[in-house]
């Protein structure tokens, strides 16, 4: 630490912020205490799905935020908009972004039962340490408010009929929104856990982070879904008096403020004891449907064969269980969540054209979807909650890998691609016929199968085998970027040049089908390579006994 | 040795607790003097860890009084986590932090001041052999230095009560006759001890006193020699095998190794 570090430092830690501290019930010992634990837990990248970005995650995400607005930023300036429309885009733009990544933080943050375990039985009041973890929430602020708005707030200054205070006020603006929203996530969370018992509150946790999405989604497709529904929906005019207006906007301010305020509270309450009552508390019992079983040991042994039936049927249950239940691989699924839906919003929206027919169908953008889907599970499938669990995986031998990778595919197969494309072919052949209905489930069939051959081997070692490593994000985003372009190029082609003509569609079908053979047998081949190569890695880890901190 | 006329270190008076709608204890009642090292004992699944988290502040009852040198729980929560020391029964920690920095913490969080916080911290790194791995990451620990360390955390700040959940879990041999000897030590100093373990003959040695919990109810409560005299049984085990209806071990221990044969 330089000297201008420490003496910033022992300025804000002196006696005048210790006092401020101590009127809101914050002790401001155990408060600095916390906030340099959460501050060197996190750059060890200690629980790294749960203190959420580090330093390096959240400098490579401002970067790319920083130029995403700058271009936003450049082409309003150009195109001379009106300063209300650019201040509105961008506090739009940070609203909405700003939500997503505070929601998901909050939920890291605060749904942590393994620092609920070590701290709930410490002399901390719930003052001190939801003050701490705000605190912790506002480094998140520190770097994406500045990326999101300073370049904008900045470039603002040139816009026709702005004043020369127009960037401090944008940025002031942009950094109250900020705050705000934390405080608004903190207050959700406080809500959440009053509300709900704690065996229940990361299942909670999860749907709260996955709703801007889903409101996203929904807010973008439900006028096509009404309209395929042939629903109408009127909202009535009301003349209301202004005064009576005025009171009511009143009243929701101050219901708002409530709420708020009421949240927090929750928070700072008993907090830290419900959480770590979470792994106290008793989880759900798993069903244990038989039906389900039996179909699963059959498709387990189409893809195990004789004599890797059972390792494949492990491989296969494995997946399926875990899949539903292991909390933070749920959680990388949600940026997921508008790929998933689109089997359903397709059907909305695309099956009533037939690719066949000339004008485009949505449909076209189905086994790309499945694709995406595909790509998004076989980068996040090796990472989860439970990772601790592979030791088990030590003590089996090697051999058994060939058949257990044959089940993790088959249920990949089966839950990706099968059954939506059952589903999908079930509705098309009402609204197609048979003949264009089949031949274009074939053709999706045998592109997603593709896909899934070519994704696999990006499962980098064992299923649910390590801790969730949230700096990957940076990486992947240009990845798909890129996907998503080479996906538009396809989606043309098909339009334009395939589903012209039917024997083509079934030419390129079985090309396809022939090359996702090939490549699904390398894939699974790089797979059982990967996994072997990470348990050689876990197991000598677990020999190197002593790793300093210097 | 515990003094019969000191007020309670700990009381329980008619306690309930349940998790969401599985009742957990039922009527719990019982007082813990200071001084006293008192053993609980049960199968799993019997409530012992429920009853040290309700002493720790962890869990709530549902209905009852719990006060802790006389402070009620939960109203007094704060109060009553600066004069206890826990060990749970799982070495959870933070696994990025070295050895050292984890002690740092626990005693920094209860205000120990720091030449003494250096000391005790030396003192007891020195007296689990764990010096020269004080600058090791606790993920480098093995289970025994693990449970080392969260020993030591929970003794930092000297408190008054202790509560450990299976503290010899992981130990070797050395370490574990060293913390008994410790508590015992402890306990002669004034201290409350509830200790809850699985291992009864090191409960026999070194408790004077035994609560029995099966089902969530209790179901025996004093020294090791009058649960014998009252069950008429010669050890400890015997006593325990008797009052918790575990006779028919042989006829499971039977059906397992005919499974494994077929």
């Amino acid at each position: 630490m330089n000297p201008l570090e420490r003496w910033f430092r022992a300025a804000v830690r002196g006696t005048a912020v210790s006092r401020l501290l101590r009127r809101f019930d914050i002790d401001p010992h155990r408060y600095w205490l916390l906030t340099d634990l959460f501050s060197e837990l996190t750059e060890r990248r200690e629980m790294f799905g749960h203190l959420g970005r580090d330093g390096v995650s959240l400098r490579t995400a401002s970067l790319f935020y920083s130029v995403l607005t700058g271009l936003i930023s450049l082409v309003q300036v150009l195109l001379g908009v009106s300063t209300r429309t650019y201040i509105g885009t961008f506090l739009g733009l940070s609203g909405f972004l700003l939500f997503t990544i505070l929601l998901s933080e909050t939920a890291n943050s605060l749904v942590n039962p393994v620092e609920g375990v070590v701290l709930a039985h410490q002399p901390i009041n719930g003052a001190t340490y939801t003050a701490a973890k705000l605190t912790h929430l506002l480094r998140v602020l520190a770097y994406t408010v500045p990326a999101l708005n300073l370049i904008p707030a900045l470039a603002g200054f040139f816009l026709p009929h702005a004043t020369w205070s127009y960037p401090l006020l944008h940025f002031t603006a942009a950094s109250l929104l900020g705050l705000l929203l934390a405080l608004c996530c903190c207050a959700l969370f406080g809500w959440l856990i009053r509300l709900f018992p704690p065996a229940r509150l990361k299942i909670v946790g999860q749907v709260a982070e996955s709703a801007p999405l889903l409101l996203l989604l929904f807010a973008s497709n439900v006028t096509r879904i009404f309209r395929a529904l042939d629903l109408k929906v009127r909202l009535g005019h009301f003349d209301l008096p202004p005064a009576t207006l005025h009171a009511l906007q009143a009243a929701l301010a101050v219901l708002a403020l409530g709420a708020l305020v009421f949240g927090l509270r929750a928070l700072s309450g008993d907090y830290l004891v419900r959480v770590s009552a979470i792994m106290h508390a008793r989880g759900a019992k798993a069903s244990a449907r038989r039906g389900k079983t039996r179909l699963a040991a059959f498709i387990a042994r189409l893809a195990g064969g004789a004599q890797d039936n059972q390792p494949a049927r492990a491989g296969f249950e494995y997946v399926r269980r875990l899949a539903f239940r292991d909390w933070q691989f749920r959680r990388q699924l949600i940026p997921m969540l508008p790929f998933a839906s689109a089997p359903v919003v397709l059907l909305f929206t695309g099956a009533r054209k037939s690719p066949f027919e000339g004008p485009f169908s949505a449909m076209h953008i189905l086994p790309h979807a499945i694709g995406t889907i595909a790509f998004f599970i076989c980068t996040v499938l090796a990472f989860g909650s439970d990772y601790k669990g592979n030791w088990i995986f030590l003590c089996v031998p090697n051999t058994t890998f060939h058949g257990f990778v044959r089940g993790v595919h088959a249920f990949l197969c089966f839950s990706l691609i099968v059954i939506p494309h059952a589903a999908v072919y079930a509705v098309l052949l009402y609204q197609w016929g048979p003949r264009d209905a089949s031949i274009f489930i074939a053709f999706s069939l045998a592109a997603s199968f593709f896909y899934l051959a070519l994704t696999l081997p990006l499962v980098e070692g064992l299923p649910f085998g390590q801790p969730v490593d949230t700096s990957r994000g940076a990486v992947l985003l240009p990845i798909m970027i890129g996907c998503g372009l080479v996906m538009s190029m396809v989606v043309a082609l098909q339009h334009y040049v395939l589903f012209h003509s039917r024997p083509l569609v079934c030419a390129v079908t079985l090309l396809t089908a022939t090359a996702a053979v090939i490549l699904t047998r390398r894939g699974l081949d790089t797979f059982e390579v990967a996994i072997r190569y990470h348990l050689g890695q876990t197991s000598q880890e677990s020999t190197l006994l002593y790793k300093e901190v210097l | 040795m515990a003094n019969p006329t000191a007020s309670p270190a700990v009381e329980f008076q008619q306690v309930n607790f349940a998790y969401d709608r599985a009742s957990v204890l039922h009527n719990i009642s019982f007082a813990l003097r200071p001084g006293e090292i008192v053993g609980l004992l049960g199968p799993n699944g019997a409530g012992k860890s429920t009853t040290i988290k309700l002493i720790a502040g962890l869990l709530v009852p549902s209905s009852g009084a719990i006060t802790v040198a006389g402070l009620p729980l939960p109203e007094k929560a704060i109060a009553v986590k600066q004069i206890i020391g826990y060990v749970p029964e799982t070495a959870v920690v933070f696994e990025s932090l070295t050895g050292q920095e984890f002690l740092e913490l626990c005693g920094r969080l209860h205000n120990v001041p720091q030449d003494s916080l250096q000391a005790r911290i030396r003192d007891i790194l020195e007296t689990f052999s764990l010096t020269s791995e004080r600058i090791s990451r606790l993920d480098s620990y093995s289970k025994g230095m693990r449970q080392k360390i969260l020993i030591g955390a929970a003794l930092l700040h000297n408190p008054e009560i202790i509560l450990l959940d299976e503290p010899l879990s992981g130990l070797d041999v050395n370490a574990a006759i060293l913390i008994k000897d410790l508590l015992a030590a402890l306990a002669a100093d004034g201290k409350t001890i509830l200790y809850s373990s699985h291992v009864l003959d090191v409960v026999e040695r070194i408790c004077d006193r035994v609560l029995i919990i099966h089902q969530g109810a209790l179901i025996a409560d004093g020294s090791a020699d009058s649960l014998k005299a009252s069950t008429h049984e010669a050890t400890l085990e015997d006593v325990f095998r008797n009052l918790t209806h575990t006779n028919s071990v042989d006829t499971g221990v039977a059906r397992i190794v005919e499974a494994l044969r077929s």
